[in-house]
């Protein structure tokens, strides 16, 4: 629990973080994503997709009820991942492993589909920055 | 926002930024690694003149460089802990922005669109071109010039967009095609390189606002490089069928760059369909 409320404390930083400062994204969050609907991932890395206008990572999450889904998050366009230091050796690297996610489901009710806010690879802690966080 | 906090750390905004803070700076020891990450990203400031900008061998101020859109001279998007002054192009207290006149039935047609209208609308939605002026006006991403006497080539990083200013006095033809960076004249003002342009694809939007254009739309873009690391470039709009009257730009800085320019081919765009879907459920809804 104190891990948590460390994890939704910086969440809530990075949105405050983003939301104080321009746009500087490939188009609007709000128009495509549910700030009323942002919530923490837990799971497994499963996959990545390093493409343009947006990367996408796709983590493996225990429901509530004990069913395993596959998320998939969109993230920023790949050039703003580089200049803030992630790569995808970075994701290949964490393939297979756990993965904390803060995320607002898209508004259009697509299921398992996010956009990612922020990540951290359990492996090393960094909070890395994914996107436009506005919750 | 606040429905979303854990109780046990619900205090006040200001002390939740002080918290957060102590947290992602102090919380994130995960290894060498991380502590040496948090470092560098909290000594991005705001880079200094560095000096007289060069100049060509015509003694015109040389604009060439790779140029970042903000104060830093680096990448400052998805960063926490930055120096708010370095992210910006510039202050809106200090130098701020007009906002555009429209003429009524302009204004009219843009209030009447949707959020979901809206959004369809954009050139980054749509992986299409920025043109000219947006590509100053709404790039996050750097841009290349490549300046000689004859000639300013402009290399975007977004979309592996280019473009090609001719400088050495020619005109603009009587009836140019429409092109999304228009077609271009240009002339010197002291240190300042003014480009003139007429003939723009009407597909293209001024800002992400809504902000259409016409077919009479003239753009002046005006380049200075006060010094080595900065580039100051202000756009003038004149579009009498879309505009009550003519639109400056604050004098945007773009900085001085080392790092790697980027490549981005816009192939997987999700953005058409989702939005679509999310446009069909508000028409039902109606």
């Amino acid at each position: 629990m104190k891990i948590l409320s460390r994890f939704t404390i910086a969440a809530v930083v990075a949105g405050v973080i983003a939301s104080a400062t321009p746009s500087f994204a490939h188009h609007s969050f709000a128009a495509e994503f549910d700030a009323s609907k942002c919530r923490d991932f837990s799971g497994t890395l499963t996959k990545v997709e390093w493409t343009n206008p947006h990367g996408f990572f796709h983590v493996d999450v225990k429901d509530q009820d004990g069913a395993v889904h596959n998320w998939s998050f969109q993230t920023y366009a790949l050039i703003t991942l580089r200049r803030a230091g992630t790569s995808l050796e970075l994701f290949k690297q964490n393939i297979g492993k756990e993965v904390w996610v803060r995320g607002c489901e898209a508004k259009n009710g697509r299921a398992f589909y996010a956009a990612a806010g922020s990540l951290k690879f359990a492996s090393d802690g960094v909070l890395r920055q994914m996107g436009q966080l506005q919750d | 926002m606040s429905a979303r906090i854990h109780p046990g750390v619900l205090c006040g905004a200001a002390v939740a930024l002080l918290c957060a803070y102590v947290v992602v700076v102090h919380g994130q020891r995960g290894g060498a690694a991380a502590a040496q990450n948090r470092t560098t990203e909290y000594a991005i400031k705001v880079m200094p003149p560095g000096g007289p900008p060069p100049r060509l061998p015509d003694g015109h101020v040389d604009l060439s460089g790779h140029w970042l859109p903000n104060s830093a001279g680096q990448g400052v998007s998805g960063r926490d802990g930055v120096d708010p002054a370095a992210r910006r192009q510039f202050d809106p207290r200090a130098t701020p922005e007009e906002k555009p006149a429209f003429q009524p039935w302009a204004e009219a047609k843009i209030k009447a669109m949707t959020p979901v209208e809206l959004e369809l609308s954009k050139s980054s939605v749509n992986c299409m071109p920025r043109g000219l002026p947006a590509i100053w006006l709404q790039n996050p991403y750097s841009t290349v010039i490549v300046h000689t006497p004859t000639m300013m080539a402009q290399l975007y990083e977004v979309l592996n967009n280019w473009r090609l200013v001719y400088t050495d006095g020619r005109p603009v033809p009587k009836d140019p095609e429409p092109w999304f960076h228009g077609t271009s004249t240009t002339h010197w003002d002291g240190d300042t390189l003014v480009v003139n342009s007429v003939g723009f694809d009407e597909r293209t939007y001024v800002m992400p606002t809504g902000w259409f254009h016409s077919d009479a739309m003239k753009v002046t873009e005006r380049y200075t490089r006060p010094s080595k690391n900065y580039l100051i470039v202000q756009i003038t709009v004149d579009d009498p069928k879309v505009l009550a009257k003519p639109w400056t730009s604050a004098s945007r800085r773009w900085t001085l760059g080392n790092g790697e320019v980027y490549e981005f081919y816009c192939t997987n765009n999700h953005e058409l369909d989702e939005l679509g879907k999310l446009k069909e459920q508000e028409s039902y809804g109606k």
